[in-house]
């Protein structure tokens, strides 16, 4: 089926409108993963009535800690082994010293990783109908959807009547 | 969603009721909404003005920081160590009150955005970024200490554990290497934290701006579209950094303190010094936040919006109970070290208050304590910016006097008193002192006019969620939960 890309804006007082929008989209058969929401403030999925959106931060932070850890075990534990340097009285590897060391670096891995998670997940391809429009970051809501070209002017029709903003196809960009 | 008063049912608002209004939205930044494109263009204004006045102190900061910390610094590493006035009884002085000092100052982005955002303070909003802005500048500062107080800079990498045909094998778990793996650690966690709330902000300048800007924008906006899928893994992100770095943040200032509480000096060896020093980096680094807040209003454009009296008064607040909890640390710390009854002990304790160096613990007292104690109880007082900046400037002042009461005034004089003596900090030393604070003010200044200072999508967002609710004859602001 031949699809257009089509954007709607609403202002950012007009957050009913824009859900009620959706769930017109959804009545045209237009489904979710074919309708992106971008907005120059958080509004969270059950206030439009999306489904969730996923991401992978987490996990890639818990699994930078365990990477911070694991060093940090072997700089207090296999190194002083391999290179050994014995002060009289004191133990090799003392264990309360190496808990500061083991604190800092699994903090160490788990905050960057973070961030990882963030720069290496913005970067990633993602799904959905793609565009921009500058008027996002002055706090409007914008829904981005692959319109069907055979319904695409009656879905324009009801969308304008909820007080949407059709955007010009040439407006459409790329950040 | 924007807030909005709304009139008595079946009745209309009487003047009395508008008036009342009209009252809180003056008073509160929440429930005085603009629609997003004048704040967006407020921010953009004060971000690229810039006068001539902020030339001159950029130039005659530069000018500073070459000559009084660069130029001091690298006169000492010609010459040697013996520039400074550390040596034998006393040696850490200047160079290791103000790094401690700057460590302190750093808290502040921490507490500020990480705390407050934990527990939903929502009069946080506004300045979180500038105070974010300061831990970074203040860690930067701090983080320089440690190599002009090595002394032979140029071999610091001796301290990095690796097989060296030297014969050495630095023990990375002393001491002094906590410091450089806490401060590595908060460093680049406080700037992450200080960048990822920010991408949406610098989205928003992307989308204003041309030319240079427009390309160093579009670099660090990372393609910020907006999207659902983005805000909710920033929102995940920013959550586990503001949950992570606040055990991050106290064991930084912990470590600082384990430099000197490890140690078997007398008036050092304490087991309260971790949480005594985390209380006196917060006390300080809110006040100096008070500060920045104050210049940042009085200097920029538009500032006055998104900066309120009720921003002073909420932090007064904060700052009179953080005075009233590091008195009791200090309070605690004491009488358990004058009640063991330790000869050396008791003497740095009688040489604190009568010897010659008294007046800096008297400083200490009367700005940490009287001060704060004696007006910040005062709403009017808490409400006077110009007030709130003297004040907070006093207390980093006490701060800083507590710093040196605990470090030099302290070393002179141990348990041997053949080995008694007096520092005397050397014009090199006061310099490079100087100049970090030259870089300091410096760097904000320069960030000042490349980085939004205001978060406006998260003063969005607040005043998005903040209402005046009707209740009985009266409205009164209520918070709605967006997330």
């Amino acid at each position: 089926m031949e699809t257009n890309v089509r954007m709607i804006l609403f202002k950012e007082d007009q957050i009913d409108q824009a859900s009620d929008a959706i769930e017109t989209l959804h009545h045209h058969g237009i489904s979710d993963k074919d309708i992106s929401v971008i907005s120059g403030v958080p509004f969270s999925e059950k206030i439009l009535g999306r489904p969730m959106s996923w991401t992978r931060v987490p996990q890639i932070a818990v699994a930078g800690a365990l990477f911070g850890f694991i060093i940090a075990m072997l700089l207090n534990f296999l190194v002083p082994n391999l290179y050994k340097l014995s002060v009289g009285g004191m133990p090799l590897t003392p264990i309360p010293t190496s808990i500061v060391v083991t604190f800092e670096l699994t903090m160490l891995g788990l905050l960057i990783s973070t961030f990882l998670g963030v720069f290496i997940e913005m970067l990633s391809p993602s799904f959905g109908p793609k565009g921009y429009h500058p008027k996002i970051s002055d706090g409007y809501i914008g829904i981005l959807f692959n319109c069907p070209t055979h319904a695409d002017e009656d879905t324009c029709f009801e969308l304008q009547d909820l007080g949407a903003e059709i955007v010009d196809l040439a407006e459409v960009k790329q950040p | 969603m924007a807030a909005d008063v709304k009139p008595f049912i079946g009745s209309k608002a009487s003047p009395h009721q508008e008036s009342e209004a009209e009252e809180l939205r003056k008073e509160h930044l929440m429930l005085d909404p603009m629609p997003r494109d004048e704040m967006n263009q407020m921010v953009m204004e004060a971000m690229t003005t810039t006068t001539r006045k902020w030339w001159a102190w950029v130039i005659g900061l530069g000018l500073a920081v070459a000559v009084l910390l660069f130029g001091a610094w690298g006169y000492m590493i010609a010459t040697g160590m013996g520039v400074a006035g550390i040596r034998r009884p006393v040696f850490w002085g200047i160079f290791i009150v103000t790094f401690v000092f700057w460590i302190g100052i750093s808290h502040a982005g921490t507490f500020v955005s990480a705390i407050l955002r934990v527990f939903k303070a929502e009069f946080r909003r506004p300045f979180t970024r500038a105070a974010e802005l300061m831990t970074t500048f203040g860690l930067a500062a701090g983080a320089l200490y440690p190599l002009i107080h090595l002394g032979r800079v140029w071999v610091f990498y001796w301290m990095v554990p690796y097989p060296n045909a030297r014969w050495l094998w630095p023990n990375f778990r002393s001491a002094l290497v906590w410091d450089f793996l806490a401060i590595t650690t908060y460093l680049l966690s406080s700037t992450i934290y200080l960048f990822l709330p920010l991408i949406p902000d610098m989205a928003m300048a992307r989308d204003r701006s041309s030319g240079w800007r427009h390309f160093i924008y579009k670099l660090l906006a990372l393609g910020w579209r907006g999207t659902e899928a983005e805000w909710f893994r920033l929102r995940k992100a920013i959550s586990i950094f503001a949950y992570a770095i606040i055990p991050v943040m106290f064991s930084v200032h912990t470590i600082v303190s384990w430099d000197f509480a490890v140690s078997t000096v007398s008036g050092w060896q304490s087991s309260i010094f971790g949480p005594y020093f985390i209380i006196g980096a917060i006390l300080s680094g809110v006040s100096a936040v008070v500060t920045i807040l104050y210049i940042l209003r009085s200097t920029m454009k538009n500032m006055d919006y998104f900066i309120r009296k009720e921003h002073f008064d909420a932090l007064g607040k904060l700052i009179l109970v953080f005075s009233m909890a590091w008195a009791y640390f200090f309070f605690n710390e004491y009488i358990l070290s004058w009640y063991g009854g330790d000869a050396a002990v008791k003497q740095v304790l009688t040489l604190h208050a009568t010897g010659p160096s008294a007046w800096v613990w008297y400083t200490m007292l009367i700005c940490n304590v009287a001060i704060p104690w004696l007006f910040l109880w005062n709403k009017k007082v808490r409400r006077t910016p110009w007030l709130m900046f003297i004040i907070t400037l006093l207390v980093n002042v006490g701060m800083y006097a507590e710093r040196y009461t605990i470090i030099p005034l302290t070393l002179g004089h141990q348990r041997n008193p053949f080995d008694w003596g007096i520092y005397n900090p050397t014009i090199i030393e006061v310099s490079i002192a100087l100049g970090t604070l030259c870089l300091f003010i410096f760097l904000y200044l320069i960030a000042s006019r490349f980085i939004p200072l205001v978060p406006v999508w998260e003063v969005q967002e607040g005043q998005m969620s903040h209402t005046l609710r009707k209740v009985g004859k009266t409205e009164i602001p209520s918070v709605t939960e967006l997330e």
